[in-house]
């Protein structure tokens, strides 16, 4: 193996060529896209899946509510993202007679997946609050959806923000499948590379490089951010 | 102002509260006492359904509260009710923690709020306060706030579930002091508590709980000079030192 040559293809390819303003600004823009917008629909959908099962269970409607949040969590919990891709981009749009791009589907693909972890995350955090914050606000005569909207869940909010956070790392390292819809991520930019020469070695090296990178970034975000949440825990 | 018919309350087969049948009139001041488990607090919690009866009923203002078609949430507004634990809203200042209620609820607009917040504020001392989190405050300074909140929606009767039982004893004073000073006002109040100074001095009746029913009550002349049953006269000689 000729680790220079292999070097020098990729310094031609991905420095003097260019190659790199194509890989971060569609890869890397695509990637963090898909992976920052699929975790704010699921933060949102999550958040409402999570409040639907720690509803008190007395009415009809939360019971339905509930069984249709629990298979809605089963299947995306239970079958590979990337299968939940395909049958979105090549089954269900086509029954539904819609056109989406690739790009789109991926980040409503993945919303929809990190729903349904969110939503038991935000279940737990939930479930951590204390109950006498809800006792404290229906004794007020607030509702109980209003109790939860303006106390409980902005204190489960924060209490699982660094739960969030790996949550976010998880959703970046997945996004690389997203190629099975032909949407176009940090790894099929680098692969486009590769296919120039039939030479990989380098391309994926340096792509494996960018995802540590990336991911170490965050990771040192979502330290930064519990260390100022502790603080202001204490304030 | 209350009036409680044949209620009943069982959790799954214990039953707690057996067939209490009461009237709490206007500008009364219960104090009710009991051993530890006789339901003191249950009976409270039912007084606003934060606990559903399991039969009877609770008339307020003409209607029945343990009716499930009641809009409970309304009728709440004019109860106000405080907790052992405080159960301030870490979340929100002190002062969005009073008006919080009385602007969501469209009773006064965010203005009249904060000025009626200072106000009470201003009454338990703590109108320096307004602007910090409730994580800052001490145990009694939390349970003023407490009081204040309540207060700030302006309610016909307060209900106080052992109002000082989680402070520190030198902070039992300053609240107590605060709940004299609203009964003066003339304030309807019912209270659970373990201060027997507090029930002889404010209190114009005494409930005895024992066992899910109120077994004994009257002036605190009669239930503290005068007890009748051995229950009483053994929790009194326990209580009173
Ligand atoms: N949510 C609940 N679920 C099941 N049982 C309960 C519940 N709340 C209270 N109980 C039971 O009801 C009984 C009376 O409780 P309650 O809290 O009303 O007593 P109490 O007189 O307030 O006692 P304490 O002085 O200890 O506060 C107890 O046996 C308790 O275990
Ligand atoms: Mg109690």
């Amino acid at each position: 193996m000729n680790f220079a040559s292999k070097f020098d293809v990729f310094w031609e390819l991905f420095i003097e060529q260019g190659g790199w303003k194509r890989v971060i600004s569609v890869g890397l823009v695509n990637t963090l896209l898909i992976a920052v917008l699929g975790l704010l629909i699921g933060i949102v959908l999550g958040t409402l899946i999570g409040a639907v099962k720690v509803m008190p269970k007395y009415k009809l409607l939360p019971k339905i509510l509930d069984k249709i949040c629990t298979v809605y969590v089963g299947f995306f919990r239970g079958t590979p993202i990337v299968v939940q891709l395909l049958i979105g981009y090549y089954v269900l749009w086509p029954l539904l007679g819609i056109t989406i791009s690739p790009l789109n589907t991926s980040i409503i693909i993945f919303g929809l997946n990190s729903a349904a972890y969110v939503s038991e995350i935000m279940r737990g955090g939930i479930l951590s609050i204390d109950p006498g914050q809800m006792e404290a606000g229906r004794a007020l005569g607030l509702s109980y959806s209003t109790t939860m909207i303006k106390i409980v869940i902005p204190q489960a909010i924060k209490n699982i923000l660094p739960t969030l956070g790996n949550e976010f790392i998880a959703l970046i390292k997945d996004t690389s499948v997203v190629s099975f819809v032909a949407a176009t991520d940090l790894y099929k930019t680098f692969t486009e590379i590769g296919n120039v020469r039939y030479e990989y070695f380098m391309p994926y090296l340096a792509m494996a490089v960018m995802y540590m990178v990336l991911v170490f970034i965050i990771s040192c975000g979502i330290k930064a951010m519990e260390r100022s949440l502790r603080k202001s825990d204490k304030n | 102002m209350i009036k409680i018919k044949n209620l009943c309350k069982s959790f799954g087969d214990n039953q707690v509260l057996s067939n209490i049948t009461e009237t709490i009139n206007q500008g009364d001041k219960v104090v009710v006492i009991g051993p530890s488990g006789s339901g003191k607090s249950t009976f409270l919690r039912c007084l606003n359904c934060m606990e559903d009866p399991t039969s009877g009923s609770i008339i307020f203002d003409g209607e029945d509260l343990a009716d499930l078609r009641v809009d409970i949430n309304k009728h709440r507004q004019n109860i106000g009710m405080v907790f052992q634990q405080f159960n301030l809203f870490n979340n929100k200042t002190v002062m969005e923690n009073i008006t919080l209620a009385p602007v969501h609820l469209k009773k006064m607009t965010p203005a009249e709020a904060k000025e009626r917040g200072i106000e009470l504020l201003q009454r338990v001392g703590l109108e320096d306060k307004a602007d910090v989190y409730p994580s800052t405050l001490s145990g009694g300074q939390k349970q003023r706030v407490a009081i204040v909140r309540a207060l700030a929606m302006n309610p016909k009767v307060m209900l106080f579930d052992e109002p000082t039982s989680a402070l520190d004893p030198e902070m039992v004073g300053e609240v107590l002091d605060v709940m004299k000073q609203l009964a003066n006002e003339g304030m309807t109040m019912v209270v659970v508590t373990h201060e027997m100074g507090f029930a002889r001095e404010v209190g114009n009746r005494i409930f005895f709980m024992d066992e899910g029913q109120i077994t004994e009550q009257g002036t605190p002349e009669e239930v503290f000079g005068n007890p009748q049953s051995p229950r009483l006269k053994d929790f009194l000689s326990k209580v009173i030192v």
